[in-house]
């Protein structure tokens, strides 16, 4: 088959984009909370465990939004562990916590200098030239 | 006869010229495109769809994602939108905590915007965001029966920050329309309305690994809390999301790997695409023989993969009473190469070039799943649904076409 030579050619057309580096995903990186059994991935992590020190943490209001709403699902199902009250509170609890995984991740994609620029197109730093 | 004809149909669709003209570009590129891949049944209506096109853009195709992970901001949507083309963004100028997403091509509403109680409200009642009397499925099934018909609507926001329905905002009708929460599917109305329908299945080990990677960096939240507040949902999960899985046309099922004994982290994944048989313009994916079962180890002599390898198994088989196609993989890609090597042996991806699914998978290598067949399903639902679209408004533009000739 011709796939050899068709990957041989595909590999060098897409060099330099220099991703397949960085295919194993950030996946790694907040596994390291986890406990891991020896995986060769791991070799790789070390890299990547720079980056994950500067990963952003939840906005302060939703973060405490969370902890208040677990402190309170734990009370209430402390009464009755199968009323809807309690079915409620948890659901509270998960929607929450993804709202501030979500926040976090905005956070980590947003560069400052694109959001002002949103606002401000006309700014120096912001003007764009096409030859 | 036919030059008159033409005229007749640019007059029609001229209303549409005003405000929409770079996106009829688009639509044209993908018609002529289509018409010269040869698949396509609608073979000699190239040049004349051209013209016709434009105005049943208007009137756009949608298509239901039933996914547990919130909404709009899934890798899923992400990907999708990166088939089309552009990024999807929040609406600019509106409610900053809007939860819809707008792209060029695509807009991706999220299904919570029609909750009829809000936080307080279902706390008040007892009653989880899962259960149906949280939801007005009328107001849902009245808005997208609206947008299919191409007009503008007036939708809710659910604002997940506050847990109140914020004020509304207008959402104009999309070439794609997509509905993404727990329940698009639970309505019988709106499941009809439905061009195409995915349901993303995770199963319990799996998303029990992936609530605790997401939340266990959260203060306040410990492995106890986590536990609790999946069991807590389980019961209204069951009974009223998980058999909206029946209804789909096609299934990503999420499982543990059999690769490695005792893996219990969730990081190598068992993905499954469960595609139903005889859905209207969707030809399901196969691997080497369509219809036949088969198992295949790309890993050998040609091509060395790392640990824990890749496993595909391809067969046909009955999901709820329906035929199905499964396409399944196991264990992770590595490097590029495992990658393009396992497309050039898959059937009926509905790419447009060799590659494109790699491409896809490397343009956003940093999205979670990337190495993995939830990455590359989820890609290739997104090429299946392109070419979904493009189908259907070929057939849209074919009919008037028809109407015209005589």
């Amino acid at each position: 088959m011709a796939t050899i030579t068709t990957v041989a050619a595909m590999v060098t057309f897409r060099s330099p984009r220099t991703l397949p580096a960085r295919s194993p995903a950030p996946l790694p990186l907040r596994r390291s909370v986890v406990s891991f059994a020896g995986m060769p991935a791991r070799a790789r992590a070390p890299r990547r465990l720079v980056a994950a020190a500067a990963s952003p943490s939840t906005p302060p209001e939703l973060a405490q939004k969370v902890s208040e709403s677990i402190k309170q699902a734990e009370e209430t199902c402390a009464g009755d562990p199968v009323g809807g009250e309690c079915l409620a509170a948890w659901d509270e609890v998960e929607e929450l916590s993804a709202a501030a995984s979500h926040a976090r991740d905005r956070k980590k994609d947003s560069d400052p200098l694109e959001e002002y620029c949103k606002d401000n197109p006309e700014a120096d730093e912001c003007r764009t030239y096409e030859d | 006869m036919a030059i008159s004809s033409l005229h007749a149909t640019t007059s029609l669709h001229s209303p549409c010229t005003t405000n929409t003209s770079f996106r009829q570009n688009q639509v044209i590129l993908f018609t002529t495109r289509s018409s010269r891949r040869g698949s396509t049944r609608h073979g000699g209506g190239g040049a004349r769809t051209c013209f016709q096109v434009s105005c049943s853009a208007d009137k756009p195709v949608v298509i239901g994602l039933a996914a547990d992970s919130g909404c709009g901001k899934s890798t899923f949507m992400r990907r999708l939108t990166s088939v089309f083309g552009g990024a999807a963004e929040p609406p600019k100028g509106g409610n900053p905590d809007s939860n819809t997403l707008i792209s060029d091509t695509t807009t991706v509403i999220c299904l919570d915007d029609y909750h009829s109680l809000d936080r307080t409200g279902r706390k008040e009642k007892g009653v989880t965001a899962l259960d149906p009397r949280a939801n007005d499925f009328d107001l849902m099934y009245e808005q997208v029966k609206a947008i299919k018909e191409g007009k503008a609507i007036e939708k809710p926001i659910y604002n997940h920050v506050t847990g109140l329905l914020d004020p509304p905002e207008l959402i104009q009708p999309p070439k794609i329309f997509v509905i993404e929460g727990l329940h698009p599917m639970f309505d019988e109305r709106v499941r009809d309305l439905l061009d195409f329908s995915i349901y993303l299945d995770i199963s319990d080990e799996v998303k029990f690994a992936w609530k605790i990677q997401r939340d266990m960096a959260e203060r306040g939240h410990s492995l106890e809390s986590i536990k609790a507040s999946i069991e807590a949902r389980k019961p209204d999960f069951d009974a009223f999301i998980d058999p909206q899985k029946q209804y789909a046309d096609a299934v990503i099922e999420v499982l543990p790997t059999q690769l490695i004994p005792d893996d219990n982290e969730g990081k190598v994944l068992r993905v499954k695409l469960i595609m139903k048989e005889g859905v209207k313009n969707f030809n399901p994916v196969y691997l080497f023989d369509e219809g036949s079962s088969i198992t295949w180890v790309p890993c050998g002599r040609k091509l060395t993969c790392s640990y824990p390898g890749i496993k595909f198994a391809y067969g046909p088989d009955s999901y709820f009473g329906n035929e199905v196609s499964v396409l399944e993989m196991d264990g992770q890609f590595d490097r590029l190469d495992e990658l393009i090597y396992v497309e050039s042996h898959l059937s009926n991806l509905s790419t447009k070039f060799y590659g494109e699914v790699t491409q896809q998978m490397l343009k956003h290598a940093d999205f979670p799943g990337s190495n993995n067949g939830t990455g590359l399903f989820q890609t290739i639902v997104g090429l299946k649904i392109r070419d979904l679209y493009e189908q259907i408004i070929a057939e849209r533009a074919g009919a008037p076409a028809e109407a015209a000739k005589v």
